[in-house]
C-alpha cells in the first residue's frame, strides 16, 4: 500500500491531492480568478498560491483522514509551467517533505494529466489528446516515452480560447472556456476563420489575431452575435485538433483515445471527438473538471507510479522549470 | 555590492529545513545576483552579492516571501515544538 501526495501549481489553479493505490482520498483546489478582460500574471499567481497553499493542504489531509506519518511520497510539478508559481508550491512540498522526512518525487506536469486520465477511464493505451491553457498536444506511448505526434507551433488552445474570452470581456469564473462553451451553444452563425493545420501541428495565433480584429466590428454592426463567434472560434479550433488526433490514431492503429487538460471538460470537443472515434471503431475517454482540469491528485497519481517504479528525486535537486517537454521523461512504470 | 542576512530559528533542526528547502532554486540569471546560504546552529546565513542595488533588492523580497512560506509550513505542519 503506498499513499503519495500531490502539489500542483504550474497555473493559476493550487491543488494538493491524496491518492492511496488508486483510490483519490481527496483532491482540494482553489483557483485565482482575474477580473474579465485581464490574465492571471506570475507574479500575482506565485502570492495566491502562497497565500492558500497551507489551507488547502490541511483541508487535503483532513478530507483524507490521513495523518502525515501514514504519507509515503511527496510529489511536486516540476513544470512545465510559470516559474514563479510553480517554485512556491514546491517550496511547500520541500519542507514537508523535510519535517515528515518522506522521499520527493518531481513530477512533469503533462505526464500527470495522462496518468490521471488513465487511472479515472481505465483506459489501456489511448492516443492522447492533452488540451490546456498552456499546452495543447497530441500524444501516444511507445517503447517507454509519451511521444509527441503532434502540437502548437505557437500558443496553446486554451490560450487562444481565453485570450478571446478577454475580447469579448467575458467572466474568468469559474474559467474563461467555461463561459465560452456557454455562450457558443446559442451561436447560429458560423463565421469562417483561418484554419491552420501543418501537417501534425496546428497554429492558433494567426485565427486569434484575426478574430481579435474581426470581432468587435461584427458584434456592433450586428452582423455576428458575440454567441455566432464563440461558436464559430470553438468549432473552428476543435475541429484542427481532431484532424491532428485522428491522424495520429490511424498512424499507431489505435482503438482508444483520451482527452485530458483543461480544455478536456470542452462537452463540444468530447462529441466531435467521440464522433470521429465511432467513425473508426474507437472508444473516446474523458474525464470530468474534477480531473481535466490542473489538479493534486494527477501529480500524486503520476508520482506513486514513478515511486514504484524506483523513481526519487534527492532534495538538492527539486527544482523547477518552466520548459519540460513530455518526451524528456522516461516511462519507467509502463512496460 | 554585499547584504546578509542572519534569520534564527527555534532550533538548528528548523533552521536545516528552511536551508534544504530554500537553497534548491538558483537565483535567476538576468538579475545578475548570487546568493548564498549556511547553517550555523540554529542561524540561517544568507549572503547576497550583486553589481546593482536594485537587483539585490529584488533578490531580497523574493527571498523574504519564501522564507515566510517555509516558516509558516514549519509552524502548521511541523512537529509540536
Amino acid at each position: 500500500m503506498v499513499i503519495a501526495i500531490g502539489f500542483e501549481g504550474s497555473a493559476n489553479k493550487l491543488g494538493i491531492g491524496i491518492i492511496k493505490d488508486g483510490q483519490v482520498l481527496s483532491n482540494p483546489r482553489h483557483t485565482y480568478i482575474t477580473p474579465p478582460g485581464q490574465g492571471f500574471l506570475p507574479k500575482d499567481t506565485a502570492k495566491h498560491h502562497r497565500d492558500h497553499a497551507l489551507s488547502v493542504l490541511k483541508a487535503a489531509l483532513e478530507e483524507a483522514n490521513v495523518k502525515p506519518e501514514e504519507i509515503d511520497v511527496i510529489c511536486y510539478t516540476k513544470g512545465p509551467g510559470m516559474g514563479a508559481p510553480l517554485v512556491s508550491t514546491a517550496l511547500v512540498a520541500r519542507t514537508v517533505a523535510q519535517l515528515w522526512k518522506k522521499p520527493i518525487v518531481a513530477v512533469n506536469h503533462c505526464i500527470g494529466h495522462i496518468e490521471m486520465g488513465r487511472l479515472v477511464t481505465g483506459a489501456k493505451n489511448p492516443t492522447v489528446l492533452y488540451v490546456s491553457g498552456g499546452n495543447t498536444q497530441v500524444i501516444a506511448y511507445s517503447d517507454r516515452c509519451y511521444r509527441i505526434f503532434g502540437e502548437t507551433i505557437d500558443i496553446a488552445v486554451g490560450n487562444c480560447l481565453d485570450r478571446f474570452a478577454r475580447v469579448l470581456k467575458l467572466s474568468n469564473d469559474p474559467s474563461p472556456g467555461y463561459n465560452i462553451e456557454q455562450l457558443a451553444k446559442r451561436g447560429k452563425q458560423y463565421l469562417e476563420m483561418p484554419y491552420v493545420v501543418k501537417g501534425m501541428d496546428v497554429s492558433f495565433s494567426g485565427l486569434l489575431s484575426y478574430i481579435e480584429e474581426k470581432a468587435p466590428k461584427l458584434i456592433e454592426s450586428g452582423a455576428y452575435t458575440p454567441e455566432d463567434l464563440c461558436f464559430s472560434l470553438q468549432e473552428t479550433v476543435f475541429a484542427m485538433l481532431i484532424e491532428i488526433t485522428e491522424r495520429a490514431m490511424a498512424h499507431c492503429d489505435s482503438s482508444e483515445v483520451l482527452i485530458v487538460g483543461g480544455v478536456g471538460c470542452n462537452k463540444r470537443l468530447q462529441e466531435m471527438m467521440g464522433i470521429m472515434a465511432s467513425e473508426r471503431g474507437a472508444t473516446l475517454y474523458a474525464t470530468d473538471e474534477r480531473f481535466c482540469i490542473d489538479n493534486g491528485a494527477m501529480i500524486a497519481q503520476a508520482g506513486w507510479e514513478m515511486y514504484r517504479s524506483g523513481v526519487v528525486t534527492p532534495l538538492e535537486e527539486t527544482t523547477c522549470t518552466q520548459r519540460f517537454r513530455t518526451d524528456e521523461v522516461k516511462v519507467t512504470w509502463r512496460g | 555590492m554585499f547584504s546578509e542576512l542572519n534569520v534564527p530559528f527555534p532550533s538548528a533542526e528548523e533552521a536545516k529545513i528552511a536551508h534544504g528547502s530554500l537553497s534548491v532554486d538558483r537565483e535567476p540569471k538576468r538579475g545578475n545576483v548570487s546568493r548564498e546560504l549556511h547553517v550555523k546552529g540554529n542561524i540561517l546565513q544568507v549572503r547576497f552579492k550583486a553589481i546593482e542595488v536594485r537587483t539585490v533588492r529584488v533578490s531580497i523580497n523574493s527571498f523574504l516571501e519564501h522564507l515566510k512560506l517555509v516558516c509558516e509550513t514549519i509552524e502548521q505542519f511541523g512537529p509540536p515544538r
